[in-house]
């Protein structure tokens, strides 16, 4: 296996740095705390709607719904740019890990998932049974991709090889 | 930030027996003419007393810490009431998750089921039984006068141990060795990755579900009814379960890293506060004056105090969650030199 030296130069860089080492409250486990807040949003509305998708609170008007989207998007957004500097912190520890990959892969599906059935709230036309009819399928994927992903972001911790470029070239007898 | 954690063990270590006693004193007198009031007061005290033996467990661990290794405390004593400990505070969670059911039952169906009494009767007979065998090893721990050997000179040898009557020697073949049990929950990392996961896929499903009856009350989305908003509880509580189930594993796995956290206990008392907002919420009316609300009609400013509170709670366990690690070295127990 051959890691790119650029990960090298990001590891080195005094923003990583400060991100995986300052003992700052604000540093890296208030990236941390953000990414578990983000995932709190994106995946808490989810759940709510895919639930009501499937058939629990059937009494609940399924249009006005639609606001909970706002809150997944904004969730997805915090993720991303606390995902990104998380990434930055450990480049070479995340990017080595094959478990990774599979996380980004369920995040995809789990977006694209969540895109289709906000287009399907979008649409005026549908009346609520419709919009359950055709929801159904979504909600089973949303909730195990979204369950997936997070499972995947939890074994991270468990599954890496290299925590760091300089670790990596340890292992591999390469210094 | 130093903490006298066994003082707060011995102040909340009565809750579960005195608790258990009580619930299960009405819940038996409610038979008598089928007394729905006393009956529903005593799954309430139940579910309180789960609340409360969450406090009262994981503060054992830290006055076990305390007087570990002190003259004139048997570290063999200590081990037996925590292994009474590990093997009780299951069965109280168990009754008072049940007691938990029946009050849905009871909001739902207006009485509880079958089932429903006959599983509560059967688990909080057996947690009598536990939480009273726990209460008694942990006394017998600090009161030399309860024991039947009374050398406190030294520690008691495992044959010189105290004398367990005849339900205590049966209830002692299922209680865990606290190191083996701490082992195998640590050993295995994919048994602790599965933990983790399950406590951050719980932690969602609490957040969004009571977090959008939060944001009702509070007047945000009220195109919402509210009554229907509420049938999102059962599953706030099964994430609840499964977070309480998690977290009990993850901190009997390793409570060294846990008890000198300071974020540790900030979120366990985050917790307690929530419990008391519930309270609040379901015991005070306040629930029965927001249940009929309609589509655009807002709730009564208690209503959304209490919202307000419960989203700044549950966002604050997250919070000190998140720095367990962190602060894993704030805490100083009087008496611990070195952690």
């Amino acid at each position: 296996m051959v890691v790119p030296q650029i990960f090298n130069t990001v590891e080195q860089s005094a923003f990583s740095t400060w991100i995986r080492e300052s003992p700052s409250l604000f540093a890296f486990y208030f990236i941390l705390l953000f990414h578990t807040i983000g995932l709190s949003f994106v995946v808490g509305a989810n759940t709510v709607v895919d639930l009501r998708l499937l058939g629990v609170a059937r009494a609940l008007p399924l249009k006005p719904l639609k606001r909970l989207f706002a809150i997944m998007w904004t969730g997805l957004a915090i993720n991303v740019v606390t995902g990104v500097l998380l990434l930055i912190a450990y480049p070479t520890k995340a990017m080595t890990n094959p478990v990774f990959y599979f996380k980004l892969l369920f995040i995809t599906i789990a977006v694209i998932t969540m895109r289709k059935m906000n287009i399907l709230f979008d649409d005026a036309s549908l009346s609520d049974p419709a919009l359950m009819a055709k929801g159904k399928s979504l909600a089973v994927m949303s909730l195990t991709f979204w369950f997936a992903a997070v499972s995947a972001g939890r074994l991270l911790s468990e599954t890496y090889r290299f925590l760091n470029y300089h670790q990596y070239l340890m292992k591999m007898g390469l210094s | 930030m130093e903490v006298n954690l066994a003082h707060l063990h011995l102040l909340l270590n009565h809750f579960p027996i005195i608790g258990t006693f009580i619930g299960l004193g009405l819940f038996l007198a409610s038979f008598v003419g089928e007394n729905e009031d006393l009956r529903r007061a005593s799954f309430i005290i139940f579910a309180a007393v789960g609340f409360l033996t969450i406090g009262t467990f994981l503060t054992g661990f830290g006055a076990q810490a305390m007087v570990t290794g002190k003259p004139g405390v048997s570290d063999a004593l200590i081990a037996r009431h925590e292994g009474s400990a590990m093997l009780t505070v299951w069965f109280v969670e168990l009754t008072a998750a049940l007691a938990t059911i029946g009050l849905w039952q009871y909001h739902r169906a207006s009485r509880p089921a079958h089932w429903t009494l006959s599983a509560v009767l059967f688990a909080s007979l057996l947690t009598m039984v536990l939480v009273a065998r726990t209460g008694n090893t942990g006394g017998e721990i600090n009161h030399p006068e309860i024991r039947a050997t009374q050398d406190t000179s030294q520690d008691v040898t495992p044959d010189a141990m105290p004398k367990e009557g005849p339900i205590g020697s049966i209830i002692r073949v299922f209680e865990p060795t606290p190191e083996k049990f701490s082992l195998a929950i640590v050993s295995n990392k994919w048994l602790w990755a599965f933990l983790m996961a399950m406590h951050f896929i719980g932690l969602a499903v609490i957040v969004g579900t009571v977090g959008i009856l939060d944001l009702r009350m509070m007047g945000f989305l009220k195109q919402l009814p509210l009554a229907p908003l509420h049938r999102f509880m059962p599953w706030a509580m099964a994430g609840l379960g499964i977070n309480i189930v998690t977290g009990f594993l993850a901190f009997i796995g390793q409570p060294e890293n846990y008890i000198y956290s300071g974020a540790l206990w900030l979120k366990m008392l985050a917790l307690m506060l929530l419990g008391l907002n519930a309270a609040a919420f379901y015991l005070t009316g306040v629930f029965n004056r927001v249940q009929p609300l309609q589509a655009g009609e807002d709730a009564p400013m208690s209503a959304k105090l209490i919202a307000v509170s419960s989203l700044f709670l549950w966002f604050a366990m997250i919070t000190f969650g998140r720095y367990i690690q962190l602060l894993s070295n704030t805490v100083r127990l009087p008496g611990v030199t070195s952690n």
